[in-house]
């Protein structure tokens, strides 16, 4: 998934780093503004009593080994929501979790594997928490990739392990490996000391550290944040959910927007900034429900796709130079703005939609329809589906910018919300 | 010579959410939105008051609802967004019993896991035979079904690539009398199946572009289609050639979502994502009215048949038609008259 978060002072300064997350390689950006420091909320009081339950867990089975009864962790599986069918009669069980806990010696080999990895998981969490350092989920993997086996094996027991104890993975002091990207006037001041400077404008803005790690924020002059998601390949990640929500808590004056393709899967990366994910609804603080959503919505791919003869001829949409045009709009605004409204649409930018897209539709109105009472902003999100469906078209946030040039759009969309 | 069509009457936030879909009795005319209700307003009355509504009709709304072409107005088929279809019936309208009675009744629902039969794509657009008799509806992944509903058995399934990877099929239709069914895909491709035999015997291109409506003549001697292209092809149903287009003098003309004939068959109608309604003289290839009341987009155009019954004062026995999409409301058009 690539995330780019953005805080910007002034409108002009947007143009500055758009560009460069277009076409960027790396998961996240942001850019800042606004004047003051800001102290960073305490990331979890929860902490300590992670660490208390993680000692009294390491003594049971210390005591265990003394008596010599069976060794068990506590263990319950957050149940994947793969397995909701889309026979229309799911959702019913919401609350899917299984109880149990794993043992050694295990009733089966499988079961004294997964003793073993999450026992090494368990004991360096504690680690991490007596020493006060944080430890990514990426590098216990590789602390024994022949004991975890895979990555996705230790990022689940991680997780079951945190729901089991009632705490968020960040307790364990765990974290996913940054993906988060920050550009703009903002700085960064960590629990260590070290600021970082996140207005490197040109560039690709700074990696997002972990909320815990972070002390103060000076705003300076930010006065909104947009989030950005690009080429999204899996979820937004806990750190980037937690440093907006933490934002939002302590600076709720600022404006936060998400720009996201028009797709079932950008409708869902959008839904799970505001409301969270369902795996992980054991976490806290990681939703940001004022989350306004920019776009891309339909009604810009409508603008574009009703316009009748006044423009846009066939021949001027598909000109090829769109990535050359990136590089050269980097620095200064572009002085004409007439066609900001209806931008260019690159024939790749709207594509139809895939039958595993029209199911992935489907299940996220669900989800909508399953959440209870239709608030303006649930039935605005089923209409976007819904037309998503009846177009049978999907569009990438390219389709709104302007040869790689996105600013004159988000001009008009955010001067709208300031 | 253009003809001259008024706004008769417009039915504001027919829907809470913006209406995909209308299908058209004798007497009445049944909407379909994003919202979980089907409507059904009176077309005999100049005020068009509202029927029935059928609650919670579709949970997450109803993107196809269907009549009988030339049909008594009985039976009606609509299709979720879940993928459910349902099929609903009432009493032959008309023959003066307690209201209750004229009502629209859950008749047969088909679940999504059995709408798509086999396992295959997803269950989309829907039409019925003008016997009342037969549904066809197709699938994500190009098959046409066809369900016999009193049998409530599925009689036919056409395929128009290997097996479950044909182009999305977004519409569908049955000729009159019977014999074929005709599909428009995403693709642009347009195909043309006999009912009797049971195969297809007219592979027909010509748009290129997605194909969002096709409609037989009512004679079943034309088959009009169009879609994202923004013309209407007319084909020749006797030999599959390819006859002519309907487009006006534009560079890039809107997407056409609905195509509708008149009960003679000298009419076409077309609605379009500008809001645009047109009324198409078939024979001299012109496009004879145009009506816009907003900009937003329509998703359904459709004729009101023409009924032996006599129309409440003030309803006149002009050719009517009426259009809706993300406005929520139901504009009906009357043709002047006296001209």
């Amino acid at each position: 998934m690539r995330v780019a978060a953005t805080f910007a002072p002034f409108l002009s300064s947007v143009l500055c780093w758009v560009p460069s997350f277009i076409d960027s390689r790396q998961p996240h950006e942001t850019a800042f503004n606004s004047g003051d420091v800001v102290q960073f909320p305490a990331a979890s009081h929860r902490g300590a009593g992670a660490l208390s339950q993680i000692e009294a867990l390491l003594e049971a089975i210390v005591d265990a080994v003394h008596s010599g009864d069976e060794l068990v962790i506590p263990y319950r599986s957050v149940r994947s929501p793969q397995n909701t069918s889309d026979a229309g009669l799911v959702s019913a069980d919401r609350d899917g979790r299984s109880t149990d806990g794993v043992r050694f010696p295990g009733r089966t080999i499988q079961e004294t594997w997964k003793f073993e990895a999450l026992f090494r998981i368990i004991e360096l969490s504690h680690a991490a928490l007596l020493s006060g350092h944080v430890i990514t989920k990426r590098n216990i993997y590789y602390q024994n990739p022949e004991l975890f086996r895979s990555q996705s094996a230790v990022d689940n027991m991680v997780d079951n392990l945190a729901f089991t104890l009632g705490v968020g993975r960040e307790d364990l002091n765990i974290v996913a490996a940054a993906k988060g990207l920050v550009s703009g006037p903002i700085d960064l001041i960590l629990c260590d000391g070290s600021i970082h400077s996140c207005d490197t404008s040109t560039d690709t803005g700074v990696l997002l550290p972990s909320v815990a790690s972070i002390r103060q924020i000076n705003f300076r002059a930010a006065r909104w944040l947009l989030v950005i998601e690009k080429e999204a390949k899996g979820f937004p990640d806990l750190t980037t959910r937690r440093f907006l929500c933490a934002l939002h808590s302590i600076r709720p004056d600022l404006g936060i927007s998400v720009l996201v393709d028009f797709d079932p899967d950008g409708v869902a990366i959008m839904r799970t900034y505001r409301y969270g994910s369902k795996r992980l609804g054991h976490e806290e603080n990681v939703a940001t429900p004022q989350l306004r959503w920019l776009g891309i919505l339909s009604d810009d791919i409508l603008l574009d796709v009703t316009s009748g003869d006044n423009e846009s001829q066939e021949g001027s949409q598909s000109l090829p130079g769109q990535e050359t045009s990136i590089q050269g709009s980097q620095n200064e605004r572009p002085t004409k703005r007439a066609r900001v409204t209806k931008a260019n649409t690159p024939a790749e930018s709207i594509s139809p939609l895939s039958q595993r897209d029209r199911k992935k539709a489907v299940e996220v109105m669900r989800e909508i329809s399953a959440a209870g009472s239709m608030n303006g902003d649930e039935a605005n999100q089923m209409r976007e589906l819904q037309r998503m469906l009846m177009l049978n078209i999907k569009a990438e946030m390219q389709m709104v910018d302007n040869y790689g040039d996105i600013t004159g759009w988000l001009d008009i969309k955010l001067t709208v919300q300031i | 010579m253009s003809k001259q069509y008024l706004t008769a009457h417009t039915v504001d936030e027919a829907h809470p959410a913006e209406i995909f879909s209308l299908a058209p009795t004798p007497t009445s005319i049944l909407s379909a939105s994003g919202s979980s209700a089907l409507r059904v307003h009176s077309t005999t009355d100049p005020s068009f008051p509202l029927q029935q509504t059928i609650p919670a009709a579709h949970k997450l709304g109803c993107h196809h609802v269907c009549t009988a072409r030339g049909g008594l107005g009985t039976v009606a088929a609509s299709v979720g967004f879940g993928g459910e279809i349902k099929v609903w019936t009432r009493n032959r309208a008309g023959n003066n019993d307690t209201a209750g009675e004229d009502e629209w009744r859950l008749d047969w629902e088909l679940a999504p896991s059995s709408s798509k039969a086999d396992g295959g794509g997803d269950v989309w657009a829907v039409a019925l035979s003008a016997d009342e008799g037969y549904l066809a509806c197709t699938t994500s992944d190009g098959r046409i079904h066809v369900w016999d509903i009193a049998a409530r058995e599925r009689i036919q399934t056409y395929e128009t690539g290997a097996r479950g990877g044909g182009s999305f099929a977004m519409a569908v239709d049955l000729s009159r009398d019977g014999r074929l069914t005709a599909s428009g895909h995403e693709s642009g491709a347009v195909y043309v199946f006999n009912n009797d035999a049971g195969r297809m015997v007219y592979s027909l291109s010509g748009l290129a572009k997605p194909v969002r409506a096709v409609a037989f003549s009512p004679g079943c001697k034309r088959l009009a289609a169009a879609g994202n292209a923004g013309i209407i092809a007319l084909y020749d149903m006797e030999h599959g050639e390819h006859v002519g287009n309907l487009t006006t003098p534009s560079t890039r003309p809107a997407w056409i979502t609905s195509l509708d004939w008149n009960d003679t068959g000298e009419y076409l109608l077309s609605g379009s994502l500008d809001g645009k309604v047109k009324v198409w003289d078939v024979a001299r290839g012109v496009c004879v009215a145009t009506h816009s009341e907003t900009e937003s987009a329509l998703w359904s155009v459709r004729w009101l048949p023409k009924t032996e019954r006599a129309l409440g004062p003030g309803m006149g026995k002009s050719e009517m038609f009426c259009a809706a999409g993300a406005s929520r409301s139901l504009t009906f058009y009357r043709e002047a008259t006296g001209s």
